[in-house]
């Protein structure tokens, strides 16, 4: 038991406690006072005093104390007062029928009346509960409404970036190829179309309106959906994938790993010179039956990092020095923040025999059965 | 003549579509909204629709689900990329396949071409995708001409791709056709089925893309 639960429960028995002995003072107190005012009021009076006690009684405390304060009073009105005095011995008819009267009356009042203020209390119970709930609904709503203003905000303004782009885009397509100046324009227009993808990405990463939803998935569908995009930049750049092979089913978001790995296979594409491959290692630890680590190894044969760009190249913004124009700074930004979204995380190194070496690492569940 | 209705808000879109697609031939008419898109189709009977899912007003997955109840036309949906979960609720009430924008005109021809072929109908037992064929009558598929090792499963799951080859078809879609009964989650096991059909596939059949958060496509190299 938790201690509030423990030192509640005390308070709630020490109350209860007090009510009781309360029950038996005033049943002797009122036995006390109609004793002095029997001379001048009779015993009928005394009977009448007892069961206002319990009534009033009966609208304070809870029905335990209310039921003994009415059977002590009837037992008390009967030994006193009812004659022959006491003695529980009850010598006329007409007393006996208005002790068992009173005994009835005072018992079903106290019952009655303690049980309705128990339902006060349940309704007043029940209403603060309400008051509760509906505050809380009442957060959730606003959270979940600035959610979807967010969202409504970053579709309607992606909506308008991505228009004009898809509008240059098309009209670039009925141009045909051939023509130089058509040819510059869709280079900057892909470049352009990048730098759009890239901010609303960091916007959806940093507003944490990320949520992963991981399904079974093979190693080579990642590499698939992370590579496609990127078709003209790799043109130049053969990708040798490793460890791929064997490797069971997954259970990752696919969606937003891969476009991390895209992410860092098109900074490979940007530092690397024309031609060098970009090597892709897949390597899977399995920890516990059905857990595991997925670790993907992403090496270029370009410069590498120098010591300061290792510290920053995950910054938002950050950019190389020797980097060539036309970048966000961006990529590996957003490339951490997916996959930290999917609770991994992501480092960057130099090869050892040269060239750059970006390590992505994340728990996934793993299928059992061998495919 | 083929005939397509373009329903999209953006009337630069409107016109380059209708430029591109005039150029292959088709008789083009447009709309700005659902609702005028869907008298478009019901007076010009169109053989392809396009239809944007960002339309102001009537959505486009409403103007979808209305069409739906007395056509048939194949549409393609027009989508911004991140929009997985409106996308599949697009094919799943009945759009035949999509484009992402900002799209190429190649790709769009393309998927038009597979949308508008005739749909797969039962009266011939044969369906045939490049080098793959499927004899629905004995249950047996072949590749290149041989005969390839599949069980009940991934045939009917082979079957199901390749009647909508070269078409997107969403996961939950693939788990209806082959576990009608299917009650819980099957999305595994679709998952390892696909992967062993791929191996039995090889290298030199038809390549069984995953589009993720969306579903399957078979595509023939």
């Amino acid at each position: 038991m938790k201690p509030e639960a423990r030192s509640k429960q005390e308070a709630a028995s020490a109350v209860m406690v007090a009510q009781y002995s309360g029950a038996c003072m005033i049943v002797l107190l009122l036995a006390t006072l109609c004793w002095g005012l029997l001379p001048h009021t009779g015993y009928l009076f005394s009977a009448l005093v007892f069961l206002m006690a319990i009534v009033l009684a009966g609208t304070r405390w809870n029905r335990g104390p209310v039921i003994l304060m009415a059977v002590l009073c009837a037992l008390v009105w009967n030994f006193i007062y009812i004659p022959p005095r006491f003695t529980l011995h009850i010598a006329r008819l007409e007393d006996v029928v208005m002790f068992v009267l009173f005994f009835v009356v005072a018992l079903s009042m106290g019952h009655l009346i303690a049980r309705l203020r128990e339902r006060e209390e349940a309704l007043e119970r029940h209403h603060q509960e309400r008051e509760a709930l509906l505050a809380e609904k009442h957060r959730a709503d606003l959270l979940a409404e600035s959610e979807r203003l967010h969202r409504t905000l970053l579709d309607s303004v992606s909506h308008e970036l991505k228009t004009p782009i898809a509008i240059i885009r098309t009209a670039l397509d009925g141009l045909g190829e051939g023509d130089p100046y058509a040819a510059e324009i869709a280079t900057a227009t892909r470049r352009l179309q990048r730098i759009v993808d890239s901010f609303l990405e960091m916007t959806r990463v940093e507003s944490e309106a990320l949520t992963p939803r991981p399904d079974w998935c093979e190693m080579g569908d990642i590499m698939h959906a992370a590579t496609t995009p990127l078709e003209p930049e790799l043109r130049g750049h053969p990708i040798e994938l490793t460890g791929t092979e064997e490797m069971p089913l997954l259970r990752v978001d696919s969606r937003l790993l891969a476009q991390a790995l895209g992410n860092v296979l098109h900074n490979a594409t940007v530092h690397a010179p024309p031609g060098s491959s970009i090597e892709v290692h897949a390597a899977l630890a399995q920890s516990q039956a059905g857990q595991g680590e997925l670790e993907l190894r992403v090496r270029d044969h370009g410069p590498g990092l120098t010591p300061d760009a290792a510290r920053h190249v995950f910054d938002k913004f950050y950019r190389a020095p020797e980097a060539p124009a036309g970048g966000t700074g961006l990529g590996l930004a957003i490339a951490r923040g997916l996959v930290r979204a999917l609770k991994g995380d992501m480092t960057a190194d130099n090869h050892p025999e040269g060239g750059a070496l970006f390590t992505i690492r994340l728990p996934v569940q793993i299928h059992q059965t061998p495919p | 003549m083929s005939k397509a209705v373009i329903i999209d808000d953006e009337a630069q879109i409107r016109r380059l579509l209708r430029m591109v697609l005039e150029a292959r031939g088709y008789e083009v008419s447009e709309a700005a909204d659902g609702t005028a898109g869907l008298q478009e189709i019901a007076f010009h009977r169109p053989d392809v629709v396009l239809l944007d899912l960002g339309l102001p007003g009537l959505g486009g997955i409403e103007v979808l689900k209305r069409l739906r109840e007395w056509s048939e036309v194949p549409v393609l949906i027009l989508s911004v990329r991140d929009q997985e979960a409106v996308k599949v609720e697009a094919l799943e009430h009945g759009a035949d396949d999509y484009v992402t924008k900002p799209f190429g005109t190649a790709e769009l021809l393309a998927r038009l071409t597979v949308i508008q072929r005739r749909r797969f109908t039962r009266q011939n037992p044969h369906i045939s995708s490049g080098p793959l064929t499927l004899d629905l009558l004995h249950h047996e598929a072949t590749l290149h001409g041989e005969t390839l090792k599949l069980t009940p499963i991934e045939f009917s799951l082979l079957k199901v791709l390749a009647e909508h080859a070269g078409r997107i078809i969403t996961q939950s879609q693939i788990i209806r056709q082959i576990w009608p009964t299917q009650a819980s989650d099957a999305s595994e096991g679709l998952r390892v089925h696909i992967s062993h059909l791929r191996r039995k596939l090889g290298p030199t059949g038809p390549r069984l893309i995953n589009e993720p958060g969306i579903g399957y496509r078979l595509v023939e190299e």
